[in-house]
């Protein structure tokens, strides 16, 4: 168990920065999630924690020490891949004994941790296969035990989830929840599925084009997003974002009046949730606009209008039924988060 | 219908090539044990004979010596070539070194220069330093012709094996030596073993080099088989049993290729 901090952190290909001058503190005991789109730097990032990519410039220090130049075999850490990285020559056993056999542990000793990690992640009565007679969900349970069969100071994992099927995901997530909860061993987590993220971390960060954009808690990064790349990337369905201008206390956009406490000013992105919206067939409200969709996801239905030439999305009650086209009302809900955004910088503009 | 008979042309034409193929093999392999009398009869109906095996294995023709010869320059050509040119393979394979593709057309490169260009030069430098009719000059020239082919070979299946298991392992905490040891030469054992065999068979087969390099002491099989060629005029039963001795251990190689080549090693390491 041990602190990470990263201290301006690079890594250059010639002229393009992969990852820029990142400056970041994982606590002990922390699940950090880097969360970004594909090509953000996320995985960069953990593999110069792995020691896997050479650094460009700054340093990586685990535990107050450097290992920027140290192999990844010192570094004491554990690593979960995307695509298992298990040794398909080698049983279940041979395989997550591996890191034990490599530090010398006695061989009875070895053989009872084995068994003792494999039971704690179900794999118990498949030691003696190998890899290739193993389902997607039991290999990736073996990536797992074999991270977790000795305690490093640091666990990493590299989207470990994105090859199993969604219902599978589902409930390796809660076991990873519970499994850092019960260990509680710093952890890195690399995704770019928003939904684990908020899930799993303590904090998230999220990344674009190799620069942390937000650093901080699910909830707080949900609640208010510093610009719109978050407000957009956080959340499913995502956030709407509408563009429009604020005029003496109200955000104008077409088919849309929303108060807000802001001065007046043009080029404004408002943007709410669809979970504080509410679907109204006859009073008026703050939107109004020609139904587009309605989508039924068993709980509710998600309703989407076309205000002018932005399409606004509602999570309404699972009855609500309508015909296309007819003309809707929706509603802010009182308490609701309304957040604007300037339309050139991106950037939140605080009430 | 028409499935049928593509069918029908298709094992035709298998049958002719392989008939093509396999019969001067076979005639050779009758030969072999046919009397002098009947070498160039074309009947089938003869005694057959092992006298021919005890006459080539004894004075003046010492087959065993031949047959030893071989088999040091092949085994010992094989053992040094196969573990350097797995290590080679795996640098060229997983470090991006600066002129890595050049380097790697270098030896390739080497491949393209005809041997009858290079064999005198050979012969000179041998005769200066004194190895002409020694094995160890074989072993030292045929290393020179099997690796390049052999780096190239063994590269080819080690790009194969995924880099997920190597990482996994080296943050288990092995070194790169022993990453290589425990996870790369057991993924590539296929690859590597198919290698040396194509490595024993050409180096088993080399005929230029040996006939030019050794004279009594280190001749081998295939330079051998010229001996039956004498002012008496061919030999041609006593050249087919050579030539058995010759094809015999390829043949075994070639069955044991076709059981391990179709062997996958690698399933089952990702996803």
């Amino acid at each position: 168990m041990a602190e990470v901090k990263l201290v301006d952190l690079e890594k250059r290909y010639g002229e393009f920065y992969a990852v820029k001058k990142q400056n970041l503190i994982i606590e002990d005991g922390e699940f950090l999630v880097l969360l970004g789109p594909s090509g953000c730097g996320k995985t960069t990032t953990m593999r110069m924690i792995a020691g896997l990519e050479e650094i460009s410039s700054g340093d990586v220090r685990i535990a107050g020490e450097s290992v920027a130049n140290k192999p990844p075999k010192d570094r004491d850490i554990a690593m979960v891949f995307q695509n298992y990285g298990l040794y398909p020559h080698m049983t279940v056993r041979q395989n997550i004994a591996y890191p034990l056999k490599l530090r010398g542990v006695r061989r009875e000793d070895r053989d009872r941790q084995v068994q003792l990690t494999a039971d704690k992640v179900e794999l118990g009565q498949l030691l003696e296969r190998r890899p290739s007679e193993l389902s997607g969900g039991q290999r990736q349970r073996v990536a797992l035990a074999r991270a977790i069969v000795r305690t490093p100071k640091l666990f990493l994992m590299d989207e470990p989830l994105s090859n199993l099927d969604a219902k599978l995901r589902v409930t390796m997530r809660a076991e990873l929840k519970h499994l850092h909860h019960e260990l509680g061993v710093t952890t890195v987590y690399v995704t770019h599925d928003q939904m684990e993220a908020m899930t799993l971390a303590t904090r998230i960060a999220v990344m674009r084009e190799g620069e942390i954009v937000q650093l901080d808690t699910p909830k707080k990064i949900y609640d208010q997003p510093v610009d719109l790349f978050v407000a957009g990337f956080i959340g499913s369905p995502s956030m709407n974002l509408i563009d429009g201008r604020v005029e003496s206390g109200e955000f104008q956009a077409d088919g849309v009046r929303v108060p807000v406490n802001a001065p007046d000013r043009e080029s404004v992105v408002m943007g709410v949730r669809p979970e504080d919206l509410t679907i109204l067939e006859n009073t008026a409200a703050e939107i109004q606009g020609k139904l587009y969709a309605l989508e039924l996801t068993g709980d509710s239905t998600l309703v989407t209008l076309k205000a002018g030439n932005s399409s606004i999305c509602a999570r309404g009650p699972a009855e609500f039924e309508a015909e296309i086209d007819t003309l809707c009302h929706i509603s802010i809900k009182p308490g609701a988060r309304v957040h604007l955004f300037d339309e050139k910088t991106g950037r939140r503009i605080d009430e | 219908m028409r499935n049928q008979i593509l069918w029908l042309v298709e094992r035709a034409l298998l049958l002719v090539i392989s008939g093509i193929v396999i019969f001067p093999i076979t005639w050779m392999f009758l030969t072999a044990f046919k009397q002098p009398r009947d070498a160039y009869s074309l009947s089938l109906d003869f005694t057959p004979t092992i006298q021919n095996f005890i006459t080539v294995f004894s004075e003046p023709w010492n087959l065993g010596d031949m047959v030893f010869n071989s088999v040091v320059v092949a085994v010992v050509t094989v053992a040094i070539s196969v573990p350097c040119a797995s290590l080679a393979a795996y640098s060229f394979s997983r470090f991006r070194v600066r002129g890595r593709k050049f380097l790697f057309f270098l030896i390739l490169s080497t491949q393209f220069i005809p041997a009858v260009v290079i064999v005198l030069p050979f012969f000179l430098m041998f005769r200066s330093l004194g190895l002409l009719d020694t094995r160890i000059a074989l072993i030292i020239v045929n290393l020179a012709i099997v690796t390049p082919f052999v780096i190239w070979m063994i590269k080819g299946f080690i790009d194969a094996i995924p880099v997920d298991s190597e990482e996994a392992a080296m943050i288990d905490g092995a070194s790169r030596l022993r990453v290589i040891k425990d996870i790369v030469l057991p993924m590539a054992a296929p690859g590597i073993l198919t290698s040396a065999i194509f490595c024993f068979i050409l180096t088993w087969n080399e005929f230029l080099f040996a006939l030019i390099l050794s004279r009594s002491d280190a001749v081998t099989l295939p330079v051998g088989l010229v001996s039956f060629r004498t002012e008496r005029g061919d030999l041609w039963e006593l050249m087919s049993a050579a030539g058995v001795m010759i094809t015999v251990p390829i043949f075994v190689m070639a069955l044991f290729i076709q059981k391990h080549f179709t062997r996958g090693m690698t399933a089952g390491a990702v996803k």
